[in-house]
């Protein structure tokens, strides 16, 4: 087949941000990296890209193909030379073009470093045997075990294209990865460490990670449960886990959300006061409701807590226990409007 | 077609404007709509994150009192409830032991059990699509006058596509459609699909800004006259926190915000008392002037 392609290319030593149309004779089972390799070998050499495995097990191949952080290896060409579409490639975002389409990645694995991706076991000395662990004990973290840290959930990350000091999807899912993990000794410590100004909180939950992952990790359901867990034991001194804890208070209490009450209960009211001029402007146009909004059969939403409290599925185990549906989700958009340049 | 109606938090409080306008609309649009008064909010992306077993018995709650009302549609007017009430119910009607513990929590409490026989969709979907869009090309006979406006989808109404997945979640159009079928023109700008900062505005203000500006910068650069969100929560950071957005940046935007339903709700004619527009905080006059204008 006939594939035809653009690629923003970059050249480091001019500075030259140029996009070169491109088009090759390809076998029907390729995918975008195998064109890529035949660019580089039949046209341009100069062409440069990251790869290794060729079967989504590395995460080397990140990239972006109209405007959407993919794995190469893992988009095949056909259905796209089908519709007839020239797909646009160029890097992955929210990370430094070195050129082409490879992008600097060091801070991404400071990120993931800050983390302590590793097991704390507690002990120095090493045991004479392995300790053993059950299918059961790991599934709670099964599922950001997979990831192979390619940076598509990282390139559209919105809160990090705001705060490039934000630790990102990619490392707070690996730090849940050790949070759930029954052989770390140190759970708290971590959740502590992971609470700072550009940890958990931090997030906006825009869902770009999840809609990008490849290998279905879904971060955003990470962040959440390292915010759950957070709450579970106590660590809830951030303004985000103080607004988070509110919604509940208000669910418990009057059924829905006591809205005027959440900036003071989130900022303290301290910083609240200093947002007085802007209340009163909202309150102008009716935005500061004065009387709480009361459910019926509010005392249902609040029986209910108590019962949901006794039966032990605090903290992430909640958002753990929907996982088995989801898992079974496949994706319905079946056609995507194709387009050259992406959000 | 027969819907129970879901309001949510912010549309009983801060954005009244949305409950009535959705309200006046819905009729119009061959939607009639059965009120939920036992309902309770469906805890955003906040009880799902501090106590997530009580976010899916309170969205199990919603969803069985939808049930009760005999509708087979919940409509929602929000993003965030949309995907809450979305993924609650995913869980609930796919894992058969999950649904049977949520039912038997519920009885407990004196609420109605959940059977798991509910869709939920946003007024948007409805109105996007089959006999909505029909009827919304009779309804709106009134017009827009070309007026231009910049569509803001949000992220919870896209993303994630798996729990969504009414259209694609990079290139979406329902709301360029109806802003056409209206008689405004659409005007197209890449932040239209990223996230106004809304869930961080308290806890991470200047992260959230930096986010909020995107959307609200380039759709003026566009040429807009107005923005359009179909979610309350967007339309609170985009209409509200904008003054704060021009203290920061020394910029003046002066861009109005409209919900979907007071949008559609224009070119359909609907009256003041009904839309609201002293409620929002950045004016809405330049718009009501372009639409007015013989």
């Amino acid at each position: 087949m006939d594939v035809a392609l653009k690629i923003w290319r970059y050249d480091p030593e001019s500075g030259e941000r140029v996009l070169r149309d491109y088009e090759v004779e390809a076998p029907e089972w390729a995918c975008l990296l195998d064109v890529l390799d035949i660019i580089k070998d039949t046209r341009d050499g100069t062409l440069s890209y990251r790869k290794s495995c060729r079967m989504m097990i590395c995460g080397s191949c990140g990239m972006r193909m109209d405007g959407r952080a993919v794995l190469a290896c893992k988009e095949r060409m056909k259905p796209i030379v089908d519709r007839g579409h020239v797909p646009v490639i160029s890097a992955m975002g929210n990370m430094p073009v070195l050129k082409d389409l490879v992008v600097d990645m060091q801070p991404f694995w400071t990120k993931v470093r800050r983390m302590k991706p590793w097991v704390e076991t507690g002990y120095e000395e090493i045991p004479e045997k392995e300790f053993l662990v059950s299918p059961e004990e790991m599934a709670p973290i099964q599922k950001e075990a997979l990831c192979i840290m390619c940076g598509c959930c990282v390139s559209e990350c919105n809160s990090m294209e705001s705060d490039p000091e934000f630790f990102g999807p990619a490392a707070l899912a690996k730090g849940f990865r050790f949070v759930g993990d029954p052989r770390d000794q140190e759970t708290v410590e971590r959740l502590e460490s992971y609470n700072d100004e550009h940890g958990i909180w931090d997030c906006t939950r825009c869902y770009f990670c999840n809609e990008r992952c490849p290998k279905g990790v879904d971060p955003r359901d990470a962040i959440a449960k390292l915010g759950a867990e957070s709450i579970r034991v106590g660590i809830d001194r951030d303004m985000g886990a103080k607004h988070a804890k509110w919604f509940v208070h208000s669910a418990k209490t009057t059924g829905w959300l006591r809205e005027t009450e959440l900036v003071p209960k989130t900022q303290g009211v301290v910083s609240a006061l200093k947002e007085v001029k802007f209340a009163l402007n909202l309150f102008k146009h009716g935005k500061v409701p004065l009387v709480p909004h009361v459910a019926d059969e509010v005392q249902e939403a609040r029986a209910l807590y108590e019962v949901v409290k006794s039966q032990g599925r605090d903290g992430a185990a909640g958002i753990v226990q929907a996982e088995r549906a989801l898992a079974r989700l496949d994706h319905p958009v079946e056609a995507r409007v194709e387009g050259e340049e992406g959000p | 077609m027969k819907v129970a109606y879901y309001k949510g938090c912010l549309a009983s409080l801060s954005a009244k404007e949305l409950d009535t306008s959705t309200q006046a609309l819905a009729p119009k649009l061959g939607i009639e709509l059965v009120g939920l008064k036992s309902v309770t909010c469906c805890g955003a992306g906040d009880i799902h994150e501090a106590e997530p077993d009580y976010y899916l018995h309170l969205n199990a709650r919603i969803l069985a009192y939808a049930e009760a009302t005999g509708c087979d549609t919940l409509m929602t007017i929000c993003n965030v409830c949309t995907l809450n009430l979305r993924q609650a119910n995913h869980a609930l009607q796919n894992d058969d032991a999950l649904r049977v513990r949520v039912a038997e929590n519920l009885e407990r409490v004196g609420a109605p059990p959940y059977s798991g026989n509910v869709e939920v969709k946003h007024l948007l979907w409805l109105i996007a699509a089959g006999d909505g869009f029909e009827q919304l090309k009779q309804v709106a006979h009134k017009g827009l006058k070309g007026l231009k406006v910049a569509p803001f989808y949000g992220c919870q109404i896209l993303r994630p596509s798996k729990l969504l997945g009414f259209e694609d979640p990079d290139r979406p159009s329902s709301l360029e459609a109806i802003i056409e079928a209206c008689g405004g023109e659409a005007i197209d700008y890449p932040a239209k699909v990223k996230c106004c900062g809304f869930p961080i505005i308290q806890a991470r203000e200047e992260t959230a800004l930096g986010e909020l500006v995107q959307p609200i910068r380039q759709s003026i650069e566009a040429g807009a006259d107005a923005m359009v969100t179909p979610c309350p929560l967007c339309h609170l950071s985009l209409d509200a926190w904008q003054a704060k957005l021009e203290a920061q940046t020394g910029e003046s935007f002066k861009m109005p915000i409209l919900h979907l339903s007071q949008l559609v709700g224009v070119a359909a004619g609907l009256e003041e008392s009904e839309l609201k527009f002293k409620r929002h905080v950045v004016p809405v006059d330049g718009v009501l002037e372009k639409v007015e204008a013989p």
